[in-house]
Parts: structure tokens; C-alpha cells; sequence
């Protein structure tokens, strides 16, 4: 007798997806005065924090109340670190023998952190991340192939058991070169793959040079995560076009969880996932709390269920706004408008212009003949900020230097307030990278 | 939302297999397998309250 499919519906958590505001509102806040109880009840370096503020479990009544725990950030967590309980120091909140999973941050911003886990809460990194691939399309029907190392860092691991947990078959595709695991998704008819904008474009090039049109391998949606890029509209439609794919972005870390997930619709932002966190967006300048769609700050994030290293009011440093409409999709977690806009500490002045890396991407990228790679280097030239955009001419457009400088030029000025140095290189002579790039250098002493 | 979900009869049913997975795993203290794997079920039972149970006992279910 056949298998019957079984027709799902669009949400993994139908009721959480489309409660509404009000409702999700007061979840987070008893489950953030729960999460805040147990970091201060378990974590000595929590409860060193918040003594020091003069706050406990008994004062937080309200969302406004939430305000006044204080944040952490990244730093504090370095210096906890590598001591007792080994290796995680004094935020662990539960017995060394309950920590079941080991990761750590990238490094990328200065020494890693670890982080600790639970089985359990690695059954609810899988799960977070089940919200964003059932909102993706991935369905159990998919076979999906994983290309990335499986390593000390969370990268896609809790994708691969969402994938599991939604039913899909999972390709692992660690060990392998780019080569063979491109031969890989063309000899299983994989259907769908997660990896960074910067592998995905990578990996796309690699086809190419064996005589593979991407567009032939099958995959039908990627996910993207790990670095800026999939929300980022002329990189998305770059890997878009490559692989005859849609491109899905989704920001998360190490040291907070899978917050958000752009889905189906996408409507040019990310859902955060309200039922799993508390997000707050805060003026960078004035410290002022933003509730109205369209003005930027920087996102304090709390996992309102994580129990081996709590994240409970994260400063992030990750630049967000909330959008002005609600998503055709019907999920009432609210947008943010085009995904993590930046990074506090990646948006520098230059000139005496504020400068955020991404903007360059997108006009780099959006402008035809230019090759994918690019590198941006900041300099002191005596007193004065210089500025050098270095870029590809897609190989046969070398014809076409003039009118691509004059565009380059214009979009530049409009998109940044800033003029360049510009350069312009052969096809394949700037650097490759293999996962996440690192373009924007800035030689300033200082930075 | 789907219509015609019995919200309160899953939220009940997620309590009764906490509690006897909870039961389970007590019993089981000698007992590394039973052990071990019920205590796995209790993470996954902590999903679906995180999913649901989470709140029913808010009083927020539509």
C-alpha cells in the first residue's frame, strides 16, 4: 500500500506563529521572568551582575522592568572563562556533567567563548531552527546537504538536526572538498542546502570551473547564515541566479541561539522568533528603547529557554530596525527590516561619514560586469581617511571598464556619501575565501 | 490557526508523559539505559511545552 502524503500547513507552530501580539508579549514576559530566576538563582557571575544593579527576581513586573537588568556582553564573558567549573567559568548555570554539547564563538571579534549546552538545550537549537526551515519550505521530502566542517563552531549543526527533526534526509557533506561534494549533490538529486553567502557564491564558481552549471545540480532553496549577505538584495539575487534557487537568510550566534528567519513571503525582513526570544532594540547614542518600526539601534537579545550558559539581556552589537508592516505569510512574529543592517562595531566613519561595509556589497553587487569578491581597505594618508575599493571585471566585460567605473562611481557617492579609490583587478585576482570573508580592512591605528 | 485542534487535551497529554517519564527515570535510577534515554524524552517533552504547555498554563491559548 502507497504512502499517502500528509498536507501540512505553512507553520511549524501554527498556534505560536500566528497568536497574537499581545499574547506573545506576556509569554516572554513570565518566561523571561523564569529564565532571569534561574541565572540569578544559579549563575554566581549573574547574580554578581544584578546584585550590583540592585535588581532581583521579585522586581521585574513588566516588559519596562526588563530594562533594568542589566546587559552583558561578549567580553564579560571572555574574562569568566577558562575557569572553574572548567572551562566555562561561573555563568554555568546547571552540573558540568549535565553539559552535554561543547561550542565556541568564531573569534573572528577577538577570543572565542565557549559555550556550554545541555542535551536539552540542544534539542531546542534543533528546534529553534525547525521554525526557520518549515517556514523555508524544507519539508520531508527534501534531501539536504550540509557542506560545512561539523566542528567546534555551532555553524549549521543544529540545522542538520532540524532537518532530522522535520523529517528530511540529511546529506552530511563534512569531510569533502568543494569538488566532491558539488559531484555529491548532483549524484543524490539533493534538493536543498544551507551554507554561508560566501560558500554558496564560492561553491557556484567551483561548478562552473568543472563544467557544471549550478543551475543543473537541482537545488531548489538554500539557507544562508554565518555572515551578511542572503538579506542583502543584489548578494541574494547573485546566488539566487547561480543556482536557480531561492535564497533564505537567517541570523543567529553561538552565544544567543537561531533568533530569526526570513520565510517564504520574503518580504525584505527576518521574523524573530517570538515565542523563543526576547528582542529589545536600543539607540546606539542615546541608549533609548525603539518600539516604532524604522529607526536603527542596536538589538539585547534574551533565549528565553537556553539553561546551560543563559542569554538573558545579550548586548549583540548587531544593528536591527523593526519593519512598518506585518508579512503577507501571516506570522504575527514581527520583521525585521532587512535582516541585521550591520554591526555596531563594523560601522566606522570615514571622513567624518558613519560607513557601514554592507552598503558597499550591495552596490558592488548590484552592478553588472563586476565580479563577486571585492576588498575595501581604510588607511591614514597623514591626517586625511583614504579609502580603496579594489574589484573584479568579469571575465570578456573588460570592454565595458568605462561605463562600469562611472556607474561603480555614482553608486557609491549615492549609496555612501563617499568617494574611492578604485581599482580594478582580473577576474580571479583578488583573495578567495572559503566560508566567512573578512573584505572590509581598516589600517587605522585604532581600529 | 488550523481549526478543530483540542489544544487542552495535547497540553494534558504533554503533562502526562512528563510525569511519567519523570516516574520512569526515578524508577530507572540503576538502570543507565532506561536512564539515560528517558532523560532524553524529557528534553523532547520540554519542546513540545516550550510549543504549547508553555501557554496553556499562561491562560494564552487561542
Amino acid at each position: 500500500m502507497g504512502v499517502v502524503p500528509k498536507k501540512w500547513g505553512p507553520y511549524w507552530n501554527p498556534v505560536m506563529e500566528t497568536l497574537p501580539h499581545d499574547k506573545i508579549r506576556r509569554l516572554q514576559l513570565e518566561k523571561f521572568k523564569k529564565i532571569f530566576a534561574w541565572s540569578h538563582e544559579r549563575s554566581k557571575f549573574h547574580r554578581g551582575l544584578y546584585e550590583k544593579a540592585g535588581i532581583g527576581p521579585q522586581d521585574i513586573r513588566s516588559l519596562q522592568d526588563v530594562r533594568r537588568v542589566p546587559t552583558v556582553e561578549k567580553s564579560m564573558m571572555r574574562d569568566i572563562q577558562r575557569k572553574d567549573p572548567f572551562p566555562y567559568g561561573d555563568a554555568l548555570c546547571v552540573p558540568l556533567e549535565e553539559v552535554s554539547e561543547f561550542r565556541q564563538t568564531s573569534g573572528t571579534t577577538g577570543q572565542p567563548v565557549y559555550q556550554p549546552d545541555t542535551w536539552q538545550d540542544w534539542e531546542w537549537w534543533a528546534e529553534c531552527w525547525a521554525y526557520i526551515l518549515w517556514a523555508q519550505g524544507y519539508r520531508p521530502t527534501d534531501r539536504v546537504f550540509l557542506p560545512f566542517g561539523y566542528n567546534v563552531f555551532v555553524a549549521f549543526w543544529a540545522g542538520h538536526y532540524a532537518a532530522e527533526k522535520i523529517g528530511a534526509e540529511v546529506v552530511p557533506g563534512g569531510v569533502l572538498d568543494t569538488q566532491a561534494r558539488i559531484l555529491k549533490i548532483q549524484e543524490l538529486h539533493c534538493t536543498a542546502m544551507m551554507a554561508t553567502p560566501t560558500y554558496v557564491l564560492g561553491m557556484a564558481d567551483t561548478a562552473r570551473k568543472m563544467g557544471i552549471d549550478p543551475v543543473s545540480l537541482g537545488i531548489r532553496r538554500i539557507t544562508c547564515a554565518g555572515e551578511p549577505g542572503a538579506s542583502i538584495p543584489a548578494t541574494k539575487r547573485r546566488m539566487e541566479e547561480a543556482w536557480g534557487a531561492k535564497v533564505y537568510d537567517h541570523a543567529g550566534a553561538t552565544e544567543i541561539g537561531a533568533w530569526c528567519f526570513e520565510c517564504e513571503a520574503q518580504s525584505g525582513g527576518l521574523h524573530v522568533n517570538e515565542a523563543c526570544f526576547l528582542v529589545e532594540i536600543q539607540d546606539v547614542e542615546t541608549g533609548e528603547y525603539i518600539e516604532e518600526p524604522g529607526r536603527r539601534g542596536k538589538m539585547v537579545i534574551t533565549a528565553l529557554d537556553r539553561q546551560a550558559q543563559p542569554c538573558v539581556r545579550f548586548d549583540s552589537k548587531d544593528i536591527i530596525e523593526w519593519a512598518a508592516e506585518p508579512c503577507p505569510c501571516g506570522r504575527t512574529f514581527r520583521l525585521i527590516r532587512g535582516g541585521v543592517i550591520g554591526r555596531a562595531d563594523d560601522i566606522t566613519k570615514v571622513k567624518g561619514v558613519l560607513l557601514s561595509p554592507s552598503a558597499i556589497e550591495e552596490v558592488v553587487r548590484g552592478l553588472d560586469g563586476l565580479g563577486d569578491e571585492f576588498e575595501v581597505i581604510v588607511e591614514k594618508d597623514g591626517d586625511i581617511d583614504r579609502i580603496t575599493l579594489k574589484v573584479e571585471i568579469v571575465k570578456g566585460r573588460e570592454g565595458e571598464r568605462s561605463r562600469i567605473e562611472g556607474q561603480l562611481k555614482d553608486q557609491l557617492r549615492l549609496k555612501t556619501n563617499l568617494g574611492y579609490i578604485l581599482e580594478f583587478h582580473d577576474y580571479g585576482k583578488l583573495p578567495r575565501y572559503d566560508v566567512k570573508a573578512k573584505r572590509f580592512k581598516d589600517l587605522r591605528k585604532g581600529h | 490557526m488550523e481549526p478543530k485542534m483540542d489544544l487542552k487535551a495535547m497540553d494534558a497529554r504533554i503533562k502526562t508523559i512528563r510525569s511519567s517519564a519523570e516516574e520512569l527515570q526515578a524508577l530507572a535510577a540503576e538502570f543507565p539505559a532506561l536512564n539515560r534515554n528517558t532523560a532524553r524524552i524529557l528534553a523532547s517533552v520540554k519542546m513540545l511545552e516550550i510549543n504549547l504547555s508553555d501557554l496553556a498554563d499562561q491562560g494564552l491559548l487561542p
